[in-house]
């Protein structure tokens, strides 16, 4: 194991251990840092950055150990350099940019009064006497891997602000035209401030990163041509974010004020300095000339002075590319963890769906765990939320961990849900995926399009699964990449048989005979709190001795005391509900996708009571769209009068039977079952 | 301390005045030692702070290292000799520099118009980092370097050693990393069994978390020596193998306070047979030896303490005179 630690503790330090390790990981080392490095005010994106890096090291041993930014060591460096109590044979190599002779000698001394021995002590000036940041702590070294270009179907435009002022409404209508462009992609990488100002401004929807979202590296892997603005470099993170698109075969355009990148010697472009010019220079003379631009950056003797390998040797160590731990490319399905586990259901009914060939694997929320091992699927438990945790995001990293463990590059992810988790967001990007979002519509009246979407880019196929009735299907996106196919839902076969003879099993079970199956899917609570429709509907079942009233919910889902106090009324958990609800003569539901769909293609009378949360989609439209075709009854939450009279009127005067003899003449589209499964198995990004 | 005992030795060979510099290496303030200050109060020798130029027949530079952290010493000497009496090691164990003494001996020889310019080693071991130096740095050839050392002068009263030592051990340090050794060196020389470990300047081990509960741990100055040496019998002294003392006046200390000094034998050549050269692994059984035979245990004592005769200001006196009246006659 490869310790990576630094001179200071401080966030632009620990910034330079996490870049320089993940440099070191891709070469093919095992590297950790210590963590007592990680800062109280990392933010967001360092959390996820360092979660596969952070070690306990007392409990490891030590191959190597670089130390970065040895300018200043101090003392508690100093303090675990001697506790560690290093073999002679394991290499010490410290980095610095030192302005003085004395002031390397100072770091050489101290590291060396630590240890009993010399440490190797580079003077990256000498590396590199024209850095492109001289004050850099992160030592501006990497592979050099040209690759081929552009990287997508367009070539990827990425700038870089820095310092520029944001004030001048000209300036964001401009940034705004650029993202328009059908030429280039286009994003914006931003400081917080910048952010800030995009957020309250009109141009919110501006494709934009912040300086912390995403590694130099991940951010360079979807960089073609990279512009870069303001005076100097903005920080560490920005030059290594130039570096490695140089290194990678990219085009570096050097807009800054004081044309930083070009004083340095770097093969980069001198730009515009003002972001009106660069769309014309793009256009005009980068677009198309790529190739021929990367030829002559693998030329710049400038690239020597950043290679990776020779700290690499400094350090005695050899770079051992790491094959693949799979030779056969893997599909993992993420389904998140929504009210219900209708995602996690989504998404096995699709994998069952797939080339026996692709034998996919799930990584599921532990809810949906039991659920999908039952479909005979291997699956990767999951953290769920917990309010227990400091951080609200500390599940999500141990997601990310669990999936970068999971997934390699080449691996197809299909990830089912609303939300897309930063886990999900950096694990497509940093592995590369082949990846899908099955994104249901229907999405309730104030949902901000932006903040679903603005993710949407990093999959390469998104699956629509549609209502069955076309004035549900609204549209949010567009594209090639976008796939509306049919609704998706679990098919149940079960013959009247089957039925009357599960009747006879349930009376046997609860020792109460029956003539009426009412069945009840009103939710855990989790969303909206049914609880006192349970207690109408069980109090006014109560009364019809022929009556069995079954309150169904998923294993695991909490159920008032109250409703086991009913002698008519019995708790039900089951992963078998479709079954259930296709042997009662009325189910009275919430209106989710599943369940919907499920009670309408199984042609089963129902009463919707919908349920409404920020979160959820409409449900009361889908419910409406049901009612209005006399397919169901709609009751909405303060309805229990209508509810007790529709109850009554399905049970007693037939209108139960009149759902059903319109379901049975309704026309459905088809299944998107197929489909899903097509569209998933043919997703390779060169397929 | 040794500056100050040196003016008196010398106050009585010439005039005397004081230069001070302000230094990068101490920051802007401009602070003379209380010992210092006293001496220079009581033989009333004038002190002058930054200098434009120095001229006297001979000027004394001490420890050039204080320049390590600028580019120029901002003022002219002039001399018939200048001697820049070397504190600092300019080699550490294995040859790397111990400070930048080219930027330092620099600075100092482009400011000076001497007939002589003498690199003066304090004790053998500075010595042989001096010349190792030199003969690793061509461009400071052209520095003489003094025949007998500029030691240290010590004085101190000469307490007698215990009837019946016992086995208990201490050491005393500034607090820096590179007056300890490892971890496992420490543990060698303060184990469990021994009766006591006091251990002075372990500011470092505490900040760390590097202690043992047989371990009495002072920071530094957070006793008096002599209530430290109450403590101990043995002064167990070893320091990281990758620095060394110049001189070693915590040995010298502790020799006089009348206890037996076990140390690394680079640095006991300075002290010849005053103490017992020895590695960590070697010092459970010395102490073992000399416990069992308190004689003995005297005896070295007593053999010791006369050996720092060689540092004190008589002898100082005589070197001094020496020095100064051989080159006078040479350089005029």
């Amino acid at each position: 194991m490869i310790f990576v630690e630094a001179g200071t503790l401080s966030v632009r330090s620990f910034d330079a251990q996490l870049i320089f390790a993940l440099k070191l990981r891709k070469r093919g080392f095992d590297v950790c840092i210590d963590a007592t490095y990680f800062p109280e005010d990392a933010g967001r994106g360092r959390h996820y950055e360092a979660a596969t890096l952070l070690a306990d090291t007392e409990e490891l041993v030590a191959e190597a150990v670089f130390i970065l930014g040895a300018e200043e060591v101090d003392d508690r460096l100093l303090a675990s350099l001697r506790q560690k109590q290093l073999g002679t044979d394991v290499p010490v190599i410290a980095t610095g940019r030192f302005s003085t002779q004395q002031s390397y000698i100072s770091a050489k001394s101290r590291l060396a009064f630590a240890l009993g021995r010399e440490a190797t002590v580079i003077d990256l000036s000498d590396l590199q006497p024209r850095s492109i940041s001289p004050s850099a702590i992160s030592p501006l070294v990497t592979e050099t891997r040209p690759i081929t270009r552009p990287i997508g179907e367009l070539a990827n435009v990425t700038v870089v602000l820095g310092s520029l002022e944001l004030d001048d409404s000209e300036t964001l209508s401009c940034l705004s035209r650029m993202s328009n462009q059908g030429s280039y992609g286009f994003k914006l990488v931003v400081s917080g401030a910048q952010n800030e100002f995009l957020k309250a401004s009109k141009f919110n929807d501006l494709p934009r990163v912040l300086y912390t979202d995403l590694s130099p590296l991940t951010l360079a892997n979807s960089t073609d041509i990279l512009a870069m603005f303001g005076h100097g470099i903005a920080g560490d993170r920005m030059a290594e974010l130039a570096l490695e698109v140089i290194a990678a075969g990219g085009v570096v355009i050097d807009c800054t004020e004081d044309e930083v990148l070009i004083s340095s010697g770097a093969p980069a472009l001198l730009g515009p300095k003002t972001l009106f010019a660069l769309d014309g220079y793009l256009i005009g003379k980068i677009i198309g000339n790529t190739p021929h631009i990367a030829d002559q950056t693998r030329k710049s003797p400038w690239l020597r002075t950043v290679d990776i390998s020779r700290l690499e040797t400094a350090a005695g160590l050899r770079a051992k590319p790491r094959p693949p731990k799979r030779t056969s490319p893997r599909t993992l399905f993420l389904p998140t963890n929504g009210v219900g586990l209708g995602h996690a259901q989504r998404c096995t009914v699709i994998a069952k769906a797939l080339p026996k060939h692709m034998s996919p694997v799930f990584a599921a929320f532990p809810s949906c765990v039991p659920m999908v091992r039952r479909e005979g699927i291997d699956c990767i438990p999951l953290v769920a939320r917990s309010d227990v945790n400091d951080s609200s995001n500390a599940n999500d990293i141990l997601t990310y961990r669990r999936l970068n463990a999971a997934l390699q590059e080449g691996d197809r992810f299909v990830f089912d849900g609303g939300y897309v988790f930063d886990s999900v967001n950096r694990v497509i990007r940093e592995r590369r995926l082949s990846a899908v979002w099955i994104r249901r519509g229907l999405w309730p009246k104030g949902r901000s399009r932006h903040t679903v979407l603005r993710r949407e880019g990093i999959f390469d196929r998104v699956i629509v699964p549609s209502e069955a009735f076309e004035e549900l299907n609204d549209a949010y996106s567009y594209g090639e990449q976008v796939h509306n196919i049919g609704p998706i839902f679990r098919q149940v076969e079960q013959s009247p048989e089957d039925s009357e003879n599960l009747r006879t099993r349930l009376a046997e079970k609860f020792d109460h005979d029956f003539k009426l199956l009412i069945v009840s899917m009103l939710g855990g609570g989790v969303a909206s709190d049914r609880s006192a429709q349970l207690q109408a509907i069980s109090g006014m079942l109560e009364c019809r001795a022929d009556c069995l009233h079954l309150v169904v919910t998923w294993p695991g889902s909490a159920v008032q005391a109250a409703a086991f106090g009913w002698k008519n009324t019995k708790v039900v958990h089951t992963l078998e509900a479709t079954k259930l609800c296709l042997a009662a003569d009325l189910v009275i539901s919430a209106a989710g996708y599943n369940s919907v769909h499920e009670i309408l293609y199984h042609k089963i009378p129902a009463i919707l009571i919908p349920q409404s949360a920020p979160y959820l989609d409409d449900q009361e439209r889908r419910a409406r769209a049901l009612s209005d075709r006399n397919l169901c009854s709609t009751i909405t939450e303060a309805e229990f009068m209508k509810l007790e009279r529709t109850v009554q009127v399905c049970l007693d005067d037939g209108g139960a039977e009149d759902f059903r003899t319109t379901l049975q003449q309704i026309e459905l589209p088809e299944s998107g079952v197929s489909a899903a499964a097509e569209i998933i198995a043919t997703s390779w990004k060169n397929g | 301390m040794a500056v100050a005992a040196e003016l008196r030795v010398a106050t009585e060979f010439a005039d005397l005045v004081v230069h001070a510099r302000t230094s990068k290496m101490f920051g802007s303030g401009q602070h003379v030692a209380p010992v210092l200050q006293r001496v220079l109060d009581e033989l009333r020798i004038p002190m002058v702070w930054d200098a434009p130029r120095i001229c006297a027949d001979f000027v004394i530079l001490h420890n050039p290292s204080f320049l390590k952290f600028q580019n120029s010493l901002s003022a002219e000497i002039y001399a018939q000799e200048i001697v820049v009496v070397t504190h600092e090691n300019f080699l550490r164990p294995g040859g790397e520099e111990g400070f930048d003494v080219s930027n330092c001996l620099d600075q100092i020889d482009l400011s000076t118009l001497a007939l002589r310019k003498t690199l003066a080693p304090i004790s053998a071991y500075n010595r042989e980092t001096v010349t190792g130096w030199l003969s690793k740095f061509r461009k400071g050839r052209h520095w003489n370097v003094l025949e007998d050392d500029w030691f240290n002068i010590f004085f101190s009263d000469k307490d007698e050693p215990c009837e019946k030592p016992e086995d208990r051990r201490g050491r005393h340090s500034r607090p820096g990393f590179e007056k300890f050794p490892s971890v496992a060196d420490l543990d060698l020389c303060f184990p469990k069994h021994a009766k006591a470990n006091v251990i002075l300047g372990a500011n470092a081990l505490m900040d760390t978390d590097i202690v043992r509960s047989h371990w009495t741990l002072f920071p530094f100055d957070a006793i008096s020596l002599e209530d430290f040496f109450e403590m101990i019998d043995f002064f167990v002294y070893f320091t990281a193998p990758t620095w060394r003392e110049s001189f070693g006046r915590v040995i010298a200390e502790a020799i006089a306070a009348g206890k037996v000094v076990l140390t690394d034998p680079e640095t006991a050549k300075t002290f010849g047979n005053a103490v017992i050269p020895c590695s960590p692994g070697d010092v459970d059984r010395i102490i073992s030896d000399l416990i069992s035979s308190p004689n003995r245990y005297r005896k070295k004592v007593a053999e010791a303490q006369p050996l720092l005769e060689r540092y004190s200001g008589q002898k100082f006196k005589e070197r001094l005179g020496a020095i100064l009246t051989a080159d006078r006659e040479a350089l005029t």
